[in-house]
């Protein structure tokens, strides 16, 4: 730490003691157009090619330079244009230049270190660039949703089809068993949090048997907070070799979102309206009785209360109702009105300011997602050596997501329609009354009911915001020396209620009828980062040297009350006959400093990079001790190349990255009473004050291919990824006072390949198609395991139905499930000591790709993504559910449940499909028509009709391949246990620019 | 000057990174290493109470309290959902990956590291929170309870040892022979001994005891007390050691017959019958955040039908059997029950005690037939027969009479209190068949349980390894 540091100080003095001249110099003006229709570029950027000299252009495109004496090339960029050099003469003074668009985004400056970037052209890292309108195509309730089917090697799963929320990203298979296990979000600089916090709903579907919330509470991660409107793009480390860079949090890969800055230019005002609906998307079918007798049968078989017995069906009116579609046939009104202004004043000032009012509805009654937010981003140029921004967004949401996912009360709307015939009328009475549910077999529960009188609000006030500033200490002809500050704060407040009263039926079966649960979290996330950046360009190579330090913590706090026996009315949980309470608090601190020397060579083409990071955080057995993170990468573009082929780069990179334990250090002492005293005594869990972090080496390479004048893009990698050091849970010999510690061992090394295939087989004045297809495999296995084999302590129901199982020499993703019987009994069934435990398959995808489409005809836009997803496997629980009798096909119920007596797995089921995630038309009004709107002063307008998840093409019987009961987690997130449906969404879009 | 303030504030900033103190402390609970700050009055009394709890909470364990009362025939679990109960008892040997075979172990010795870890916080006690005598009157407390916890391991493993533990918390030590953990109970409680003759008879420790160790005719919050429960322990110990059938000390009988008289405070025959249920006891709390029920008080509980026709006449410890309804399952059948078994809300609050005089006097008379004292034995034996509604026996002459004499007492006296009826039967060689028919075909008379799978897993083991003398 020593060396790093005197080595900055010495960076420093190089830059005090610098002076600054030109030699001999001479001014060049110029223009920059949009090829094609010499519409003037603003913001383009204008550097002399082996010098750091530059400038922009301003807002009718023009720019003035000063250019050494002598032939100069100039080097013209643009965000979302192909980069273009022009050679200007001695003698010449006036040049002009013209951009294409990069539709297949061959140019864009990706980021190799915490300050510093490279063009995609040299980079030595797949890293999966998503631009804002590639995200934004379609309107989504979240974040998360709109990048599904987009990023090669990230698995995007929706855990639920209730409003709001709840998506699992995994990037390159799995790399952590007990440590963090999603990705880093990173907005501006700010690293964001995510994690996911449980409303309580389990003290009433008592899915957790407890009065506390837990992990079957249908959490939302809070990445569901931003808004994806703001987003100017969103760049995916997708691995160590890549993810370094962010030390013990990169492990699971990295999501860098950049938000839209104010730009020089006109100002303009951009209002988006959007009116949509939603639909259920799948029903799973309910049976409808023909006779008394069939009645009677399930009576006698038990699979019905007699309580809805024959009496029951001879005096129901409708004899058949479709509970589905009463209860989930709700077709909400959705809005979201997105306004935004953005541009630049004569004072330097930037300024980007947005606003979002969002409202989707669910499927049931009283569900519904509410999203407001503001944001402020502001950039100061202060002279030429100073430039200042401050970015902020104040978010506000309020979701009711209603009941769904496992219960052991029969409040879950499945649970209920599972354990009632559909010839009981549940629909509210012509008096506002709802009937009771005669039968007991699901408490009495009415869900139509619970809709009404059942509140579950969720409101999430959050803050982002970051400050930032950038000095040049030194800008001379060939070298330029930048320090650059940034800090950022994440905060947010949860307020979560379940409000169950005592007058719902499935209240009253209840020893303390009326439940509340309050809930409420504060989590405070807050980064300090400073680097400097030295460039240093000659005619033979351009070096780039930064070095700097990072310094974050996070505090949290979330505490939960829940009281029974309360009044109705009241929602206090202090009025509550009895109360629980529990609280987890965690503060945890890091720091980092970093070194790192990029090196582009031989007429461009050699790109090196060499990095480290070294770091320390409070969550390691030893908080002072400084773990190191290397990474190296090289790539070059191949000068001998076939005709027809433009460009031809091979790459190789490699990283290490980590992933900091989650708690295991200390030994805790646990809380005993006796006789109304309470005592403490060690914990049987012992601390491991060694723990360490978990480290993810990463090996990628692969190579860049454009052909055909830039209309081909063809990228392939292949990537091996080694977990070590994986923490896991050690059983240890009891007579010590102990059972069981963390420590460090184990290894996953996952395989994979993506590819990228993007092309623009038609690109005519008037006509386009724009085509992106990507491909990703990869496999885990585990390698070594210094344990015995285990399941995970991530939720499932047990081997009977399918677990997750950790065994060396296994696919990490492996399935494990009771399937065989070595004997039968006379009944057909399979008594536990005979069931065969077997691995049934790999429950991840053998594969995934994405197909995108964009069709341009004249003013006519339509573009399209499909979502394949290639084996996997799922447990459907559900189905259980049904086969009680009362699921649609009853042979198929009762085949299914007679196989699963006698032994076999019969509810795992293959989950691969095929989703048409996103349909979009869009239409651009003519230019004489816009003129004539808003007195003139419209610039364009355009009105998109779209629509997401569409249509499904699956194998899998239940409502969707994709939801998970238990939220987000590591291992083993395929378990579908009476799930919110999931919805096509419908979006007509109306779109203006000032 | 711009310039030279921003590399200012940038230096300043990266040197407070680097002198950022790293370390948080966990806010959520308490740690081990809060015990290296010190001991306060409170903490000691929470930490005190960390122990007694988890003594309890091991002691009220069904493989405690349940399982050797079945080893001894006394009592059938007899539940659908749980066949173990007698399939690992009664029909078959315990596994040792199941609770029949690998309970009542691991709370032992969670108890005993919490007593451990308490030990090496009081080596230096802050003079300002204790005084000397205090710290000294904590230290033999907490030895005589570890001495009671190694003591109720044994009980359950008999023959095949146990480790013993260390203070450090990592070390997994060899697996010790009955006789070498006898032993060494023996010299630990000598010790807390000393430690209470340090402290003084008339100090009081420096933290309070739950109500069991009060409230039941003697306060063991007093040193003077506490020494009457260490002899009580030692004279125990002593006694199985005089009689250990692989290496017997007879010499001990007559020390164990000097602990227990300490212990009781007065010679054979002149212990009255109202100090007989004297003793420190368990509480059970049921409901609450405690929850605590005695775990007796349980339907599936029922005593063995021959213990009815045993009940001499006019015994008063008859009451403790009562009908129920016929409990029946995996071939065994009763229709009997202890009355204390009865699942009742007062059941479930009944206290068991953790060794009353009436033990002792008992033990006495079992260590003075060994020795050769009949008349003592028989004095002391009438102390328990006289309050309970018998007629005392004549001066015994036959050495087996007498002890088939104190072993019926025993049985009624202590009846499902603990597994001192399954160590005497294992003692006197009489868990057999020449003595008790077998409960179902293939009774194998089980005696002791099996180290657990857990503990072998960590040594590397797949079978009970050889215990080291």
């Amino acid at each position: 730490m020593h060396k790093i540091r005197s080595f900055l100080y010495s960076l420093l003095l190089l830059a005090l003691f610098g002076t600054s001249a030109f030699a001999q110099s001479r001014r060049v003006n110029g223009r920059v157009t949009m090829e094609g229709s010499n519409e003037p570029l603003a913001s383009a950027s204008i550097s002399v090619a082996g010098t750091t000299l530059g400038t922009y252009t301003d807002e009718q495109g023009r720019f003035t330079l000063t250019v050494p004496a002598g032939p100069a090339t100039l080097r013209i960029r643009r965000i979302g244009y192909t980069q273009r050099n022009i050679e200007v003469p001695a003698g010449t003074s006036e040049v002009a230049a013209s951009l294409t668009r990069d539709v297949l985004q061959l140019e864009t400056q990706v980021v190799t270190g915490t300050a510093t970037t490279v063009s995609s052209v040299n980079a030595a890292n797949s890293v999966t660039v998503i631009s804002t309108e590639n995200l934004n195509r379609v309107p989504t309730q979240t974040l998360d949703n709109a990048l599904q089917g987009k990023v090669p090697g990230a698995t995007i799963t929706q855990n639920s089809g209730a409003p709001g929320g709840g998506t699992q990203i995994q990037l390159r298979g799995v790399s952590s068993i007990n440590a963090s296990f999603g990705p880093l979000y990173v907005i501006d600089g700010v690293i964001v949090d995510n994690s996911s916090i449980a409303n309580g709903i389990t003290a009433i579907t008592q899915s957790a048997r407890s009065n506390f919330p837990s992990a079957q509470d249908q959490r939302v991660n809070r990445s569901a907070d931003i808004n994806p409107n703001d987003i100017e793009n969103i760049q995916i480390l997708k691995g160590p070799s890549a993810s370094s860079i962010y030390g013990s949090r990169g492990t699971n890969g990295v999501i860098i979102i950049t938000t839209k800055q104010g730009r020089a230019g006109k100002t303009t005002l951009d209002i988006s309206q959007r009116f949509g609906t939603a639909a259920i998307s799948n029903k799973l079918g309910l049976r409808c009785f023909g006779s008394a007798a069939e009645v009677q049968a399930e009576v006698d078989a038990g699979h019905i209360d007699a309580a809805t017995g024959v009496d029951e069906f001879n005096a129901a009116t409708n004899k058949c109702h479709d509970y589905e579609q009463e209860f989930y046939g709700e077709n909400p009104f959705n809005y979201q009105t997105i306004a935004s202004v953005r541009g630049a004043s004569n004072a330097g000032t930037t300024f980007f300011v947005s606003g979002l009012v969002q409202h989707d509805g669910g499927l049931v009654r009283n569900d519904f997602y509410n999203k407001q937010s503001l944001r402020a981003n502001l950039g100061q140029q202060f002279g030429t050596r100073l430039t200042l921004r401050a970015n902020t967004e104040l978010i506000h949401s309020l979701t009711q997501r209603g009941v769904s996912g496992n219960d052991n009360t029969g409040i879950n709307p499945y649970t209920t329609f599972s354990g009632t015939p559909s010839f009981i009328e549940l629909r509210r009475n012509a008096d506002g009354s709802f009937p009771k549910n005669p039968s007991t077999f699901v408490g009495n529960n009415n869900p139509f009911q619970n809709a009404e009188v059942i509140k579950t609000p969720e409101n999430v006030y959050r803050l982002i915001g970051s400050a930032s500033g950038q000095y040049s200490l030194l800008a001379r002809e060939r070298q330029s020396l930048d320090f650059s500050l940034r800090g950022g704060v994440d905060s947010y407040s949860f307020q979560a209620k379940v409000i169950s009263p005592a007058t719902a039926f499935i209240e009253q079966v209840n020893a303390l009828p009326g439940t509340i649960v309050n809930s409420q979290a504060n989590v405070l996330s807050a980064n300090l980062g400073g680097s400097l950046t030295h460039r240093m360009i000659t005619n033979a190579f351009t070096a780039t040297t930064s070095a700097g330090f990072g310094q974050s913590r996070r505090n949290s706090d979330v505490v939960a009350n829940t009281g029974r026996g309360v009044f109705p009315g009241v929602t206090n949980v202090s009025a509550a006959t009895q109360i629980f309470t529990t609280e987890g608090q965690g503060i945890n601190k890091f720091f980092s400093l970093f070194a790192q020397e990029e090196f582009l060579t031989l007429g461009e083409r050699l790109f090196l990079t060499a990095g480290v990071n070294a770091e320390r955080s409070s969550n390691n057995g030893d908080a002072k001790k400084m773990y190191a993170y290397p990474k190296f990468s090289a790539s070059y573009r191949v000068p001998f190349i076939p005709t027809r082929i433009d460009e031809l780069k091979l790459r190789l990179a490699y990283g290490r990255a980590g992933n900091q334990p989650q708690g295991g250090k200390y030994t805790f002492l646990s809380t005993l009473i006796e006789e109304g005293v309470s005592g403490f005594r060690a914990s049987t869990v012992k601390g491991f004050p060694e723990i360490k972090p978990e480290t993810a080496s990463e090996i990628e390479g692969g190579l860049d291919l454009t052909s055909f004048g830039g209309r081909l893009r063809l990228s392939a990698t292949q990537f091996r990824k080694q977990i070590d050091n994986l923490i896991l849970q050690a059983s240890i010999a009891p007579s010590t006072g102990f059972t069981s510690q963390s420590i460090n061992g184990g290894q996953i090394v996952t395989h994979g390949t993506e590819l990228e295939l993007g092309m623009t087989p038609i690109q005519m004045e008037r006509f386009s198609w724009v085509s992106n297809t990507t491909y990703a495999s990869n496999k885990g296995k585990v390698t070594r395991l210094p344990v015995p084999p285990f399941i995970p302590i991530s939720g499932s129901f047990g081997s009977r139905f399918g677990n997750a199982f950790v065994q060396q020499g296994q696919l990490i993703t492996v399935l494990q499930a009771i399937n065989g019987c070595k004997a039968l009994s006379s009944t057909g069934s399979c008594a536990s000591a005979n069931r065969i435990l077997a691995f049934v398959g790999n429950s991840a995808p053998d594969y995934q790709m994405g197909f995108s489409n964009d069709f341009t005809f004249g003013p006519i836009r339509l573009a399209s993504l499909v979502d394949w997803r290639k084996g996997g496997l799922g447990i459907n629980l559900t189905n259980a559910y049904f086969d009680g009798g009362l699921g649609a096909d009853t042979a198929v119920g009762n085949a299914r449940s007679n196989s699963f007596r006698a032994g076999n797995a019969a509810y795992v089921e293959p989950s691969g499909f095929v989703k048409l995630r996103e349909l979009t038309v869009g239409f651009e009004l003519p230019a004489g028509l816009t003129s004539g709107m808003f007195n003139g002063r419209a610039q364009s307008a355009r009105i998109e009709l779209s629509g997401r998840n569409l249509a499904t093409w699956t194998k899998y019987t239940g409502l969707d391949p994709e939801v998970s009961n238990f939220g987000n987690q590591p291992l083993g997130r395929f378990q579908d246990v009476t799930p919110y449906p999931p919805s096509r969404l419908f979006y007509l879009t109306i779109n203006t620019t000032f | 000057m711009k310039r030279y303030s921003t590399i200012a504030l940038a230096v300043v900033l990266i040197a407070a990174g680097c002198k950022d103190n790293p370390i948080t402390n966990p806010i959520d609970a308490p740690t081990v290493d809060a015990l290296s700050g010190g001991l306060t009055r409170i903490s000691l009394q929470q930490l005190a109470t960390g122990v007694t709890a988890q003594d309890r909470a091991a002691f009220g364990s069904l493989a405690y309290l349940v399982l050797p009362a079945i080893y001894a025939r006394d009592v059938y679990r007899i539940d659908a959902s749980e066949p173990r109960f007698v399939s690992e008892t009664l029909g078959g040997n315990p596994d040792p990956g199941s609770f029949a075979g690998g309970g009542g172990f691991t709370d032992f010795f969670v108890a005993i590291r919490s007593a451990n870890t308490i030990l090496l916080a009081l080596e230096k006690p802050d003079a300002t929170q204790f005084s000397a005598a205090e710290a000294n009157a904590a230290r033999g407390f907490f030895r005589t309870m570890k001495a009671l916890d190694y003591y109720r391991l044994i009980e359950l493993r008999d023959t095949v040892g146990i480790p013993i533990q260390t203070d450090d918390p990592s070390a997994v030590t060899d697996i010790r022979c009955k006789t070498a953990v006898l032993s060494f109970i023996a010299a630990l409680l000598d010790s807390a001994n000393a430690d209470f003759s340090a402290a003084g008879g008339s100090t009081a420790l420096p933290f309070t005891l739950p109500t069991g160790f009060t409230g039941f005719g003697r306060d063991y919050n007093q040193v003077s007390n506490l020494v009457r429960f260490n002899r009580g322990l030692k004279g125990k110990v002593n006694f199985y050691r005089g009689l250990d059938r692989t290496a017997p000390q007879p010499a001990l009988f007559q020390t164990a017959i000097n602990e227990l008289t300490q212990a009781l405070g007065a010679g054979p025959g002149a212990v009255p019958a109202s100090q007989l249920p004297v003793g420190p006891y368990y509480r059970f709390v049921p409901g609450g955040s405690e929850d605590f029920k005695n775990p007796r008080s349980d339907s599936k509980i029922g005593l063995n039908p021959l213990l009815r026709d045993s009940v001499q006449a006019g015994d008063t410890r008859g009451a403790k059997i009562v009908s129920r309804s016929t409990l029946t399952g995996g071939g065994l059948s009763t229709t009997i029950t202890l009355a204390g078994a009865v699942p009742t809300a007062a059941n479930e609050a009944l206290p068991i005690p953790i060794m009353k005089d009436e033990e002792l006097v008992l033990l006495r008379a079992q260590a003075e037939i060994e020795a050769g004292q009949l008349a003592a034995a028989t004095a002391d034996i009438n102390t328990v027969r006289t309050a309970n509604g018998l007629a005392p026996h004549p001066v015994f002459t036959s050495k087996t009479a007498a002890i088939n004499a104190v072993l019926y007492e025993k049985r009624f006296s202590l009846l499902f209190e603990g597994a001192q009826r399954l160590v005497d039967l294992r003692a006197y060689g009489r868990l057999n068949s020449n003595f008790f028919r077998r409960e179902l075909p293939t009774d194998p008379f089980n005696a002791a349980m099996p180290i657990p799978r857990g503990e072998l897993n960590a040594r590397g083991l797949t079978t009970n390894p050889a215990c080291t003398a």
